[in-house]
């Protein structure tokens, strides 16, 4: 245990404990979340009363309407997925979960969050220089992003300081301080284990955070280097995307999904190790398939390389290779499934407590299970292309982030909220914050699906010009999503609320392990120190021992990793 | 409401039917999830007196459930892919050997280009009729293989036939072609599905769908230039 003293700037601002640094994550990926989500609201609100003024904003032209988009999806995928469900999660848990005092590289991981911080810092100001902020899309393809084709000659610096090439800087910084975080989680989890933890004993979730990070690292060269041949492009002219140059606007788009269908994954694991430890601990029984599950993500991990040009079916390539990524991208679909059957086989059969967090996990379940079916359409090659670009793939997208994300965080809070604090939420806020966040999120994304099937495209600032989507039924469903999605972020008041008074004032918890769990965390105290762990434990099983067992003559149903049976 | 709009190519029917069958799938595979998932909920709810099962999964004689849960979706799978496959290779793999009308259509920010073989029949000579104006209307006739050379002059654009079931990017730099054959009459909208920009949403264009008789007259009055 940690014994050095510290001073506010060392305990608060540049601290090198992961649980502050998690915290510093948490904390700013909210703040992005609020942004981003108040875009939503602004574009939400236009899309369904194009000519209203919108209130707490004003009127919206179609270029500012593209901005909000843009930085809408920029934001959530790489400024509060990103920190939220891979740093916040993994800085909070892969310590403690090891049995150990902090991550392996303490300074790495501080420097990590303020490099993050910058990009942070960088992607807002962008939205602020003169111009405006970027507005084409946070796919960023080219020519469109590089505002002009024929950009022979640009002015360096103001190309420099315009809202693209600050979105492409930002992402650059992200990219950095993720690898940095990235490689911490690695080297931890090798090196740190408590003593006895070994591979096959450690929890679900670490295995899903290493996951994450190495997809992350196996993906992300190709996108940087697209990404700086795109900012060449707009600071210095040169034609890499210059179709009269020579150059080819697809290849950025091969460059930009070999890394950003993989990042759907980065994403998807951690979620799915949170959901992973809650349903064994609230059903009262072994996680199913424990090995199948590591196998079918290392399946899923290789599979997700090569399944990157199925959104760009319609993009002019070659109609031949197109079978080949539709063949990926359903086998892809395989594994996955499997990992979500293993834990409704998990909850089968069980004791289930439905305590808050079971009920996030389970609203995960069933609302990820809308999401990955309606993949199969998309990765249907040729329904896909009447369903690419059109609202389909925006509700599809949206019915796998937002429970990846949000149930994934909730259920993640809720479930580690008395560990970290000491003190207990309030629960009626929390079920009412659950009902309303499952019900609202379904409200407002199904009827997108029927837009789109009804051939609505998306991005589009308003359908006004378009008679055949004008009709009674498309601005009915408009507002109805619209609505849902305004309720939506109301709804998160209430966990607000509930955030900041138990923080304050919820009961403290009498146990340090008030849900009766295996993994090690539970054994530290509530909250932990610096330095998480009294005595550092020894481990002695796999984190699933559930059921019931006489332990010295006593009926338990649990037995922790580090507690030593009588032989 | 209905699902769709009208299908009125060739292959907008195929396109539908393959709707279903996914559907049909995706429709089975969530009630059946959705429907354990609720029965074991109620079923093990938590009581003192329950003994909880303490299966892991590690032999097959438990894994079977879940294999045969895998090895369905992967029949869908492949039942899809081979079920799509023959609209597949007919809508992009082939593009007829009778071009009855060939065209260019050519975006760029922000209205469509048409380009019309002049007398001579051939596109891409010194006769060529181009048409660029934003709403302007294309006439093409019913029952024949329709071509369009999709290009673009500035940044990508995407060709949406939506009642048609055709869409396809254009790419500055690439000519792509594709065909589609109208089965009915009728005035369609061109939208642009890529995003191009700040007037994105107002790239608006129209193709009329008329018998062969009607579409010679439009073509000899755009070749006269008496045409609207």
């Amino acid at each position: 245990m940690a014994t050095h003293t510290q001073s506010f700037w060392t305990k608060y601002i540049f601290s090198q404990d992961h649980k502050v640094i998690g915290a510093q994550y948490l904390i700013v990926g909210l703040i992005m979340a609020a942004v981003a989500g108040f875009f939503a609201y602004v574009f939400r609100y236009h899309l369904a009363y194009p000519d209203a003024e919108i209130p707490l904003w004003g009127t919206l032209d179609p270029r500012t309407y593209n901005m909000l988009v843009t930085t809408h999806g920029a934001l959530m995928i790489f400024w509060v997925a990103m920190p939220i469900l891979v740093a916040a999660i993994g800085n909070y848990l892969i310590p403690t979960m090891l049995g150990t005092d902090d991550m392996a590289f303490p300074f790495l991981n501080m420097l990590s969050f303020w490099v993050f911080f910058l990009s942070a810092v960088v992607v807002v100001a962008s939205l602020f220089v003169p111009g405006g902020g970027f507005d084409g899309g946070w796919t960023l393809y080219p020519p469109l992003s590089v505002d002009a084709y024929l950009n022979t000659n640009p002015d360096f610096w103001k190309a420099l300081f315009s809202g693209g090439s600050l979105v492409i800087l930002a992402l650059a910084l992200e990219f950095a301080s993720m690898l940095m975080g990235g490689i911490n989680f690695m080297v931890t989890t090798i090196n740190k284990r408590a003593r006895g933890m070994s591979f096959s004993r450690m929890p679900i979730l670490v295995w899903f955070m290493n996951f994450s990070v190495v997809t992350f690292m196996f993906s992300v060269g190709p996108v940087i280097a697209g990404a700086l041949m795109l900012l060449l492009d707009r600071v210095a002219g040169t034609g890499f995307y210059d179709a009269y140059r020579g150059g080819d606007p697809i290849l950025f788009q091969h460059l930009f999904w070999f890394f950003g269908h993989p990042e759907v994954y980065v994403l998807l694991f951690p979620t799915l190790g949170v959901i992973g430890e809650i349903i064994p601990t609230f059903s009262r029984k072994p996680l199913f398939g424990y090995k199948f599950i590591i196998w079918a993500s290392i399946v899923a991990i290789v599979l997700s390389m090569v399944v990157w040009a199925h959104h760009q079916f319609v993009a002019g390539i070659n109609p031949y290779m197109a079978v080949f990524f539709s063949v990926g991208t359903i086998l892809i679909s395989i594994p996955f499934a499997g990992i979500i059957l293993s834990y409704v086989a998990t909850i089968f059969g069980g004791n289930i407590r439905l305590e808050l967090p079971m009920w996030w996990a389970v609203g995960f379940l069933a609302t990820f299970l809308i999401g990955g079916l309606t993949g199969l359409y998309l990765g249907s090659n040729t329904f896909d292309i009447y369903a690419h670009d059109t609202s389909f793939v925006v509700a599809h997208f949206h019915y796998t982030l937002f429970p990846i994300t949000f149930f994934g965080f909730f259920a993640a809070f809720y479930y580690w909220f008395p560990k970290f604090t000491g003190r207990m939420y309030n629960d009626f806020l929390g079920k009412l914050h659950f009902w309303g966040t499952f019900i609202f999120f379904q409200l407002f994304a199904l009827p997108i699906f029927f837009l789109g099937l009804n051939g609505q495209p998306r991005r589009m600032s308003d359908y006004t010009a378009f008679e055949t989507l004008m009709q009674d039924w498309h601005i009915q469903f408009r507002e109805i999503a619209t609505i849902s999605a305004i309720l939506l972020i109301l709804t998160q008041f209430i966990w607000l609320y509930n955030f900041i008074v138990s923080l304050w004032k919820g009961k403290r918890v009498s146990s340090d392990n008030p849900w009766q769990a295996n993994t090690l965390e539970w054994q530290a105290p509530s909250p932990p120190p610096h330095g998480n762990f009294e005595v550092y434990p020894e481990v002695y099983r796999d984190p699933y021992t559930f059921g019931v067992v006489q332990v010295n003559g006593k009926q338990k149903d649990f037995i922790p990793q580090n507690e030593k049976l009588p032989s | 409401m209905n699902i769709f709009p009208e299908a009125v190519s060739t292959y907008a029917h195929e396109m539908d039917k393959l709707f279903w069958l996914i559907t049909l799938f995706a429709g089975l595979g969530f009630f059946i999830t959705i429907g354990i998932l609720i029965y074991a909920l109620i079923r093990f709810r938590y009581s003192p007196q329950r003994k909880p099962m303490t299966f892991r999964g590690n032999t097959f004689r438990e894994f079977r459930w879940v294999a045969l849960g895998m090895a369905l979706l992967a029949f869908a799978d492949f039942y899809v892919l081979y079920d799509e496959h023959d609209t597949w290779d007919k809508m992009m793999q082939t593009v007829p050997e009778e071009k009855d009308l060939h065209i260019a259509i050519t975006g760029r920010q922000w209205n469509w280009i048409f380009t019309y073989p002049g007398p001579d029949g051939k596109l891409y000579t010194a006769d060529d009729v181009i048409i660029n104006e934003p709403n302007s209307t294309i006439h093409v006739p019913i029952h024949k293989n329709v071509v369009f050379d999709i290009r673009s002059v500035d940044v990508i654009h995407s060709v949406f036939l939506k009642e048609a079931r055709f869409k396809y990017d254009a790419i500055p730099g690439r000519t792509i072609t594709k065909w589609v054959q109208f089965h009915r009459p009728g005035k369609y909208e061109i939208i642009c599905a890529e995003l191009c920009g700040v007037l994105h949403s107002k790239m608006r264009n129209f193709i009329m769908v008329e018998s062969e008789e009607v579409f010679q007259q439009w073509l000899d009055e755009l070749y006269a230039g008496t045409n609207e």
